[in-house]
């Protein structure tokens, strides 16, 4: 195939909730190829988040969201795709990961329910196929004891652990690209780091493309090839990492990169 | 959690006392003699009176009287009606089974309605969420027992060939059974499908802010197996416990449906021992109907727990 | 989380103003039972115990309810009888709110012992249904309308009590509370200048849902033959006593089932205005 896995053109996204109407991603452009590792840094608030939610065309709940511009998925127009082709591609072409693993496992369902249900919806698995191919998946993200735990409840573990449960359901059906979403913002500092070197095991491993976000730029550097900032719902400086760092063009990067003081330690991350 | 359900336990003993206690003095608060109301009028030869009141227990002390009469109660001797000089017991047991269809079928036709109609108004928002609150509000302020005469009054204006009146037994008629309880329960059900209704709405657009619902429809699946999985098992649990909690309104209102709809339930008895001044009758069906309540109320706490326990964060 | 806006356009805000206009539509509809039921002599076009040989008379001029079983003008007695009515409901309510005051500020502002044997004994009155503790009261005393007043009066003091208590628990921690009391206030100032007023707002959405129950409770007690003795017209029974002969005439039972919705309505309306604008949480 020809061209990069995702072309993005002059997105636009408002937000309309009860209460006010946001313009939130005001007309951005960027590519990312097959087996590359873009990162999308910015502060709260600045519209990366949205951007990703938009790439997926989910609305926060609750709000409704506008979509302008063009979004082509390996050449594909996503944004003028029926709901129904649109939720055959969510988890199964492009999945994501979100920031709070607490918050983000249904507390009713056991892990084996909210991995199965992902698994016999895309891939068509029988009860019993999905449960063996969740345990592989609980394995590889490092879940100890994975045959005993797939019935267990997300209570019953601990932050670091639901966000690798979370990962292997993000990864469970093979997606060309995952899109992470502070991933590891909620979590303690140590457990970031394993986080992270699992997020960039299983992207050489399965060579998909990986769409970083993050508010620090601490947690891109080991991690992707190229990196966008962004700021009021713009992308004010994009480039490869390490130009990037070196020599910031705008001044919001610039602030940025200052607030990072410890660069150096969590930048060594590989 | 044995400490808590032990807890609960005894403190549910401990309000069953305290009912049973305030049962027992309202009807010793009867203005006038209770000898007198037992004999059921008031030329009566003082010998006769005086049988009456050792009989009774009447000459012992208060609480002699209170432990007595309790102690009978739980052995499930109700002492004797003042109108049939029956057991109040026998009556009020083949009573207590209508007035249990009635409540359970009430029961059933509250939640489905109010789950149905609280899911719809979180769900499409819009103009449905508007005129399911609109609904609620209006059905709020409309009494069951208004609820009841219209709807007799509606049949017996356009339907008089239909009888709404009356009671079939189920070993008569199984769908007999169910027919002739039908409105009664629709109109005890109403307002309490109304407050299901603002709890499952509430619940419901609670859950929907979860970040698992987000991760949920990430994740590709169907509406209805959000709607089904994520949505309705977590938001259910704090609608069946509100709803449980609304058994002591269903048991309350039967007592005017019943005798709208002439249902012979424990709430038409209890009217009729109000009009004949059968106090052991009243006193029983005050006892036995508190206690039903203090029970389900605790049987929720206890359950309710337990959930919370297995699904707690 | 949710990305906050780098342009934010905020909408209209809704919540306050229909707050607003449902308090204002409510109170408006209080104001008319008001001054229909205390100007009640002077607005009902007839006697209502007077009765006339015109029974059962469906809607005219002259009667524009008609008339009931014995020949009484529905309206007159609609109008007349909403006085009993809302005279057992308001005083009732009245007395337990003071009743629930005092038993939920010392239960939640002394804690403790105090706290415990109040809120226990409530909960005993708390386990009866209602309705039937009320049918038992009126019962053993009979139907007077002192003792209506009394009955329900003592019927919905645990849920005003509960409603006091509970802001109070938690006001009781604040740190101006704790300065007051430092700087010396008296526990007496203290309760009535800075846990009163917090109070204050849940008690009064509570308040007025309680009025639309009791509304319900007195009309139901009269209904069930419970209510104020005859030939005084209350609406409880005269939707009971219209029953009779309803395929007859029909607005004798839509006329006191109206009356008792509009009552009821009136009281929630008001409850959901307040709840609105002073943003007080569910009260149940």
């Amino acid at each position: 195939m020809t061209g990069p896995l995702l072309r993005v053109r002059d997105l636009t996204a408002t937000v309309t909730t009860r209460r006010e109407v946001i313009q939130a991603v005001r007309g951005i452009s960027f590519d990312i190829n097959a087996d590359e590792a873009v990162g999308f840094v910015g502060e709260s608030g600045c519209g990366k988040s949205v951007t990703a939610k938009a790439l997926m065309r989910l609305a926060p709940e609750g709000a409704s969201i506008g979509l302008g511009g063009s979004v082509a998925f390996w050449g594909q127009d996503l944004l003028g795709l029926g709901e129904d082709e649109m939720r055959d591609l969510r988890g199964r072409r492009i999945a994501m990961v979100f920031q709070d693993p607490m918050t983000s496992l249904n507390p009713v369902m056991s892990i084996g329910a909210q991995m199965g249900d992902m698994l016999r919806r895309h891939l068509g698995l029988s009860v019993k196929d999905a449960r063996e191919r969740s345990i592989e998946l609980l394995d590889l993200v490092g879940i100890p004891d994975p045959a005993r735990r797939i019935d267990d409840f997300p209570h019953q573990f601990s932050g670091g652990q639901r966000q690798r449960v979370l990962i292997a359901i993000a990864i469970s059906c093979e997606p060309d690209l995952l899109i992470a979403d502070e991933p590891t913002t909620a979590l303690d500092v140590t457990v970031q780091a394993q986080i992270l070197r699992l997020l960039l095991r299983l992207r050489e491993e399965r060579g998909m493309a990986l769409m970083l976000i993050t508010h620090d730029f601490g947690v891109v550097a080991g991690m992707v090839d190229r990196v966008n900032v962004m700021y009021r719902g713009e992308i004010v400086e994009a480039g490869p990492v390490d130009t990037v760092f070196a020599e910031p063009q705008h001044a919001y990067t610039r602030a940025l990169l200052d607030a990072v003081p410890r660069l150096h330690e969590t930048g060594a991350v590989r | 959690m044995t400490r808590f359900v032990l807890g609960r336990l005894a403190w549910m003993a401990a309000i069953l006392l305290g009912v049973s206690f305030v049962a027992f003095m309202l009807m010793r608060a009867i203005p006038g003699d209770f000898a007198i109301a037992a004999a059921g009028s008031q030329s009566v030869a003082p010998e006769v009176l005086a049988t009456i009141r050792r009989d009774l227990g009447l000459d012992q002390p208060l609480m002699a009287q209170y432990l007595h009469w309790l102690g009978s109660a739980l052995t499930g001797d109700f002492g004797k009606s003042f109108v049939t000089r029956q057991p109040v017991l026998g009556e009020l047991l083949g009573r207590l089974a209508v007035t249990f269809q009635l409540t359970l079928l009430a029961a059933v036709i509250a939640a489905v309605m109010g789950v149905a109609s609280g899911l719809a108004a979180a769900r499409l928002r819009g103009a449905t969420d508007w005129l399911v609150r609109l609904w609620n509000g209006l059905m709020l302020a409309v009494p069951n027992y208004v609820v009841a005469t219209l709807i007799v009054l509606l049949f017996g204006l356009y339907f008089p060939e239909i009888t709404v009146l009356g009671y079939t037994p189920f070993l008569e008629s199984p769908l007999g059974n169910l027919a002739s309880l039908l409105l009664p329960a629709f109109a005890l059900a109403l307002a309490v499908s109304v407050t299901i209704a603002e709890n499952t709405r509430a619940a419901v657009l609670e859950v929907a802010n979860q970040d698992f619902v987000m991760v949920a429809r990430a994740k590709g699946l169907t509406p209805a197996a959000i709607l089904r999985d994520y949505l309705m098992r977590n938001a259910l649990t704090p609608v069946i416990t509100a709803a449980g909690l609304k058994i002591a309104a269903l048991l309350g209102g039967s007592i005017l449906v019943e005798t709208i709809f002439a249902i012979p339930g424990m709430g038409q008895y209890l009217f009729d021992s109000i009009n004949s001044r059968d106090y052991p009758v009243i006193q029983a069906i005050v006892l036995v109907a508190a206690g039903i309540v203090v029970l389900v109320n605790t049987a929720i706490d206890i359950a309710y727990a337990r959930v919370d326990a297995r699904v707690q964060m | 989380m949710q990305d906050n806006a780098p342009v934010a356009t905020p909408r209209k805000g809704a919540g306050v103003t229909q707050g607003w206009l449902l308090l204002g539509l409510g109170l408006a509809m209080l104001a008319l039972m008001l001054v229909l039921t205390i100007f009640a002599p002077l607005v009902a076009p007839y006697d209502p115990s007077a009765t006339s040989p015109d029974s059962l008379a469906p809607a005219s001029a002259a009667h524009w309810l008609g008339t009931d079983s014995i020949g009484r003008d529905v309206l007159s007695r609609l109008i007349v009888g909403g006085r009993t009515t809302l005279l057992i409901t308001v005083s009732a309510v009245l007395i337990a709110l003071v009743a629930g005051l005092i038993l939920g500020l010392a239960a939640g502002y002394l804690g403790g012992r105090t706290d415990e044997i109040i809120m226990r004994l409530l909960d005993v009155v708390f386990a009866f249904p209602v309705l039937l503790l009320a049918i038992a009261v009126v019962a053993a005393l009979g139907p007077t309308v002192p003792n209506l007043i009394l009955t329900i009066a003592i019927v919905y003091t645990p849920a005003m009590a509960r409603v006091v208590r509970a802001p109070v628990l938690s006001v009781k921690q604040w740190d101006h509370v704790e300065a007051a009391r430092s700087v010396g206030m008296s526990e007496i100032r203290l309760v009535l200048r800075h846990i009163l007023p917090i109070v204050v707002s849940p008690i009064l959405v509570a308040t007025s849902l309680t009025l639309s129950q009791t509304i319900f409770t007195v009309t139901a007690l009269s209904f069930l033959g419970l209510g104020p003795p005859p030939p005084d017209p209350n609406w409880g029974g005269m939707l009971s006593e219209a029953r009779q002969f309803m395929e007859l005439a029909p607005l004798t039972v839509v006329g006191p089932a109206l009356a008792i919705v509009f009552a009821t309505l009136t009281f929630i309306i008001i409850a959901n205005g307040l709840r609105e604008v002073l943003d007080v949480g569910s009260v149940r």
